[in-house]
């Protein structure tokens, strides 16, 4: 990269004599250019983060008069010895492995079918991208109402078929599937566009002289059609684990964390410290936790893939 | 031959796999209100009546049989929900577009010191949590007179966009042909290259980047309701949310399910053109 950016600025001269504006350095140009942008984040975003760290270090009462106190650490401490903190934990990194495992694939397949010519495509395209419309608070809803034995798509097929088997899929071993499923369901078009535009930046001459050295659809597949999208998927599994962490309103439509406690996840458990146990300090040590979670998973994804991918 | 057959079926399986959760809820609005009743609802509705995309706006329906069905007591709060997701979510489009684009160009593009400081800090900004922001959040808003106005839910959802669409346009920037380093030879100026030949050329990507940033902000439904719930400035999402709680007719929460699917769906439809046609032969030859 440093040897690119030197031989535009060494051309450039000698081809436009008459140019006297002093060019800005690379470092300059993409300061003023994300500057404004990161200046507005770090406004909107750091009162927030700071407010929840003060709230983390300090004990909130509501009952008999609104009090705080200062305690230190003790909420942190406090998380890690809470079992249900743990059972959260282990959910959580159930319901993400499996739903970006299930999104990842599902949104390659729908990429590389969508990259072909099909009849009445623009069509096919907006069907198959419709799941990412219906917001995850709809989706929510809808898989709720599919998967429950009371109004589910199993239970009316099973009756179609003359059996009177209730099928339900809201189990306490079944339902973080049921919900990695909807997750993946929703979030698979996202992915999937994304590596379709991504498929349209290959030029078409690459697969000519695929053609040419006889190479197998495999072949073709693995050194033409994979590499430009690596690091697209890499992005897109770093985005999914994120998205899979932090999914809260789907999970609070569809199972309100239940049955039991089954499916709790850390945003689920915040969620119900914070706002129905009204522990507000406790809740946000807890989130932080989570936080901490969604970092080290994205960078444990860095190290273990992105880096290579970032130097192709 | 084969191998057509086999794409056949694979656009098959993955429109059943898109189409049958929302079928099962148009289908849900569909049914009368005897049907709701029945145990287990019909596959496919016998007499499918169109009363509760009635109801939902506000007006009564009359069934073929004489049954009136009376129009739903949020009505008002779907028709201002609707308009004010329109609002919103173009307004966020933009914004997000404007902001996001020549940010994701430059950190794809160019070799510049604090690159990894920066990109960390929209990393963290991507990982927080709304569980944990959203009493902070509250806070603030009561402070600054935000709370309860389009413009503070404006600012919250450019902050889940902003971040989240940089980051996938990043990745989509660092695969386009390197066109702009020659037009860079030819003398243009960084600028001049970015807006006349590295837009046009990452059209497809940008058009997925505007109905993902739309749809963020459409969608949006744990700071909305904490934020503006309760306000005229009600979204969609929050509004719908009263049928769970005040009036629980499935009818009417399909129906009004099924009707927030529409303006994205057809702001897909209009922006998937530009994925489609596009047709990069080889740009740098």
């Amino acid at each position: 990269m440093a040897s690119d950016q030197a031989l535009p600025k060494a051309a450039a001269r000698p081809a436009l004599p008459v140019r006297t504006r002093r060019e800005l350095t690379d470092t300059q140009f993409a300061l003023a250019i994300g500057m404004p942008v990161f200046l507005f984040l770090v406004l909107v975003v750091a009162y927030p983060l700071g407010y929840a760290i003060w709230m983390s270090v300090h004990k909130i009462i509501f009952f008999g008069g609104y009090r705080t106190s200062f305690v230190g650490l003790a909420n942190f401490a406090r998380v890690l010895a809470d079992a249900n903190f743990w059972w959260s934990t282990w959910v959580t990194l159930r319901l993400t492995v499996e739903a970006v495992i299930l999104t990842m694939l599902l949104g390659l397949g729908l990429a590389l079918m969508l990259n072909r010519p099909i009849v009445a495509g623009g069509l096919v395209r907006t069907l198959v991208f419709l799941p990412w419309c219906v917001s995850l608070y709809g989706a929510g809803l809808m898989f709720a109402y599919l998967a429950r034995g009371q109004t589910g798509l199993g239970t009316s097929i099973a009756y179609a078929f003359g059996s009177s088997l209730s099928v339900d899929l809201m189990t306490r071993d079944m339902v973080i599937e049921v919900l990695a499923v909807g997750a993946a369901w929703t979030m698979a078009p996202l992915v999937a566009f994304f590596l379709l535009a991504n498929l349209k930046t290959i030029p078409r001459r690459l697969y000519d002289l695929a053609a040419l050295d006889r190479l197998s659809r495999f072949e073709t597949f693995w050194n033409v059609t994979l590499p430009p999208l690596r690091y697209t998927l890499f992005v897109f599994t770093s985005i999914i684990t994120v998205l899979s962490m932090k999914l809260f309103d789907f999970i609070f439509v569809m199972t309100g964390g239940g049955p039991g406690t089954s499916s709790a996840t850390l945003t689920y458990q915040v969620y119900k410290v914070s706002f129905k146990n009204l522990d507000l300090g406790y809740g946000a040590a807890m989130s932080f936790y989570l936080l901490l979670l969604i970092l080290a998973s994205t960078f444990v994804l860095y190290l273990v893939w992105g880096r290579r991918e970032a130097r192709y | 031959m084969n191998r057509n057959r086999f794409l056949f079926v694979a656009v098959v399986l993955a429109l059943l796999w898109s189409l049958v959760p929302i079928y099962w809820f148009c289908r849900m609005a569909l049914l009368t209100p005897l049907e709701i009743q029945q145990y287990p609802w019909p596959l496919f509705p016998r007499a499918p009546n169109v009363a509760s995309f009635w109801n939902i706006f506000g007006y009564d329906y009359i069934l073929s049989d004489g049954t009136r069905v009376p129009a739903s007591g949020q009505a008002n709060q779907i028709i201002r929900g609707l308009f004010d997701s329109i609002v919103v979510s173009c307004i966020v489009t933009l914004l997000t577009l404007l902001a996001v684009l020549p940010l994701a160009y430059v950190f794809a593009r160019l070799e510049f010191r604090f690159k990894s400081v920066l990109l960390f800090a929209i990393l963290l900004s991507v990982a927080l949590p709304p569980v944990s922001t959203l009493i902070p959040f509250y806070a603030m808003y009561i402070r600054i007179g935000l709370s309860g106005t389009l413009t503070g839910l404006v600012i919250v959802d450019l902050t889940i966009t902003v971040p989240f669409v940089a980051w996938m346009l990043i990745g989509y920037f660092r695969n386009l042909p390197p066109i702009e380093r020659l037009a860079r030879v030819d003398g243009y100026g960084r600028l001049a290259a970015f807006v006349q030949l590295v837009i046009p050329l990452a059209k497809s990507g940008i058009a997925v980047a505007a109905v993902i940033a739309f749809l963020f902000a459409w969608n949006e439904y744990t700071y909305a309701l904490v934020l503006v719930n309760g306000s005229t400035a009600n979204t969609l999402p929050t509004a719908i949310s009263g049928f769970l709680f005040q009036d629980p007719q499935p009818a009417n929460l399909a129906a009004s399910v099924v009707v927030t699917i529409i303006p994205p769906a057809l702001v897909a439809y209009f922006l998937q053109r530009h994925v489609g046609e596009m047709n990069l032969v080889d740009p740098v030859r």
